[in-house]
């Protein structure tokens, strides 16, 4: 799944959501995977990952970080995001020091990316790159809605339920935050941005209230 | 499938905020989910979205519809890959596994992907005109959409698999470096010929830099220059070094 590489919106707002993989492959190190996840959790913990799950469970951001530590299994996949590159920097110190032997995946815009993994002193081996999307795009929600759906890109966020959250900040009767948290319960994998979310949410509302008073 | 008790629904349509996409219809006062349009991703089942506990999950029957489940929810793994999501694991894993090696690119297509939704009829016409041009798809082994492919040589899916809708599938594969603009002219052709979007993702082994070679033909055939990438900085091991 390329869930991660096709996040939509603002350059500057993308600026501030990298998402972190840990990946073991199968036939090679696809067993008792635990404690190895249970050791890269603890890094992103450390550094602040905001958003954290693991699929088989959700994210954290609805589950206690003990169930989902309790429910880790070797089809379990940690992931979970950051919103500065200096949190991108650390953990991948980190990770390279503990030396584990997983696969890591750092997604994000590129010129903040690889001079993170500079700073860190890794050296990129391979990179997907997104190319954008292509077909038929006149059906396509709006951009700013799309910029919250392609956060989780299995897109399991209805964008009904964008507009819905988002008509909900507006008449006052949740914080852009509140709605944030809403959005992100969809997401499993636990890399929803929902403080980048919050921000999205809180520019349209005050956008529409600035055309109202035009 | 997910299905609408007609005795229990009251019409509020609460759940059509909730479909992915679109796929609940409301008629005569009630709501009720259009199987055709299902991509079966079970988030309104999953969310418990109706106030009156109206949505059912019934017995999916066949392998199709296993298999639109299978791919549209993440929760579930994928049988042959073993892997969740949409069942790849393109280039998260490539420092190990080494699909992808230098002299070499690999195309991952997320098919219907943001959030349209994509018929197998639309992902078959990606896949034979990339594997016309040249492009190795991904086996059995690698790709869940291989299990719907006779021959991974001509991408031709199935007949019975056609009408059927999943929230996204990925196309997977890999070519030789020389062969990446034909592959990306067959895109180019086949973009127009589709009923729904796909997103491109570009794989490749990088320099230090993040750069490659591939970068270079999609100033040629005038495709815009990445600016997002999803970066594997070799921290797995064995180290693949081809």
């Amino acid at each position: 799944m390329t869930h991660s590489l096709h996040r939509s919106g603002d350059i500057e707002s993308q600026k501030t959501d990298y998402v972190w993989f840990m990946y073991q492959t199968k036939g090679v190190n696809d067993v008792d995977i635990k404690p190895k996840a249970l050791e890269f959790i603890a890094v992103a913990e450390a550094v602040g990952s905001e958003n954290w799950g693991d699929v088989k469970t959700g994210p954290k951001l609805k589950y206690s970080i003990e169930e989902i530590k309790d429910n880790l299994s070797d089809k379990s996949r940690i992931r979970g995001i950051f919103t500065r590159k200096e949190q991108v920097v650390d953990f991948l110190k980190q990770i390279k020091e503990k030396d584990l032997g997983m696969s890591v995946i750092i997604t994000g815009v590129l010129s903040e990316v690889i001079p993170a993994c500079k700073e860190a002193g890794v050296t990129p081996h391979s990179i997907n790159y997104s190319l954008g999307v292509w077909g038929k795009k006149d059906n396509l929600p709006s951009e700013t809605t799309l910029s919250i759906t392609t956060m989780c890109g299995h897109h399991m966020i209805p964008p009904k339920f964008v507009d819905h959250v988002t008509r909900r900040v507006k008449k006052g009767k949740l914080t852009p935050e509140e709605g944030a948290k809403q959005l992100a319960e969809f997401c499993y994998c636990g890399i929803f941005n929902h403080v980048r979310c919050a921000d999205i949410i809180r520019d349209t509302a005050a956008a529409t209230a600035e055309d109202a008073k035009g | 499938m997910p299905a609408i008790n007609q005795e229990i629904c009251t019409g509020c349509r609460t759940c059509q905020t909730y479909c992915t996409v679109d796929a609940i219809l409301f008629e005569n006062k009630k709501c009720h989910i259009d199987a055709d349009l299902c991509t079966e991703c079970y988030v309104c089942l999953r969310m418990k979205v109706c106030p009156e506990n109206a949505i059912f999950a019934q017995d999916l029957v066949g392998f199709y519809k296993q298999f639109q489940h299978v791919i549209s929810d993440p929760v579930e793994n994928h049988g042959v890959t073993g892997v969740t999501g949409r069942g790849t694991e393109e280039v998260k894993t490539n420092d190990v596994s080494g699909r992808v090696k230098k002299g070499y690119v690999g195309f991952s297509i997320d098919m219907g992907r943001p959030g349209m939704g994509v018929y197998l009829r639309d992902a078959e016409k990606v896949a034979m005109a990339m594997a016309s041009a040249g492009f190795m798809l991904a086996p059995q082994e690698e790709s869940p959409l291989a299990a719907l492919m006779p021959d991974n040589r001509t991408g031709k899916l199935v007949d019975e698999c056609h009408d059927y809708r999943l929230l996204s599938v990925i196309i997977e594969g890999r070519c030789e470096l020389k062969k990446a603009k034909d592959v990306l002219r067959a895109l180019q052709k086949v973009e127009k010929e589709i009923d729904t979007v796909f997103s491109v993702g570009l794989i490749s082994r990088v320099d230090e830099n993040g750069a490659c070679e591939a970068l270079e033909y999609l100033d040629e055939l005038g495709i815009p220059r990445p600016h997002r990438g999803k970066v594997n900085p070799g921290l797995g091991r064995p180290l693949s070094t081809d």
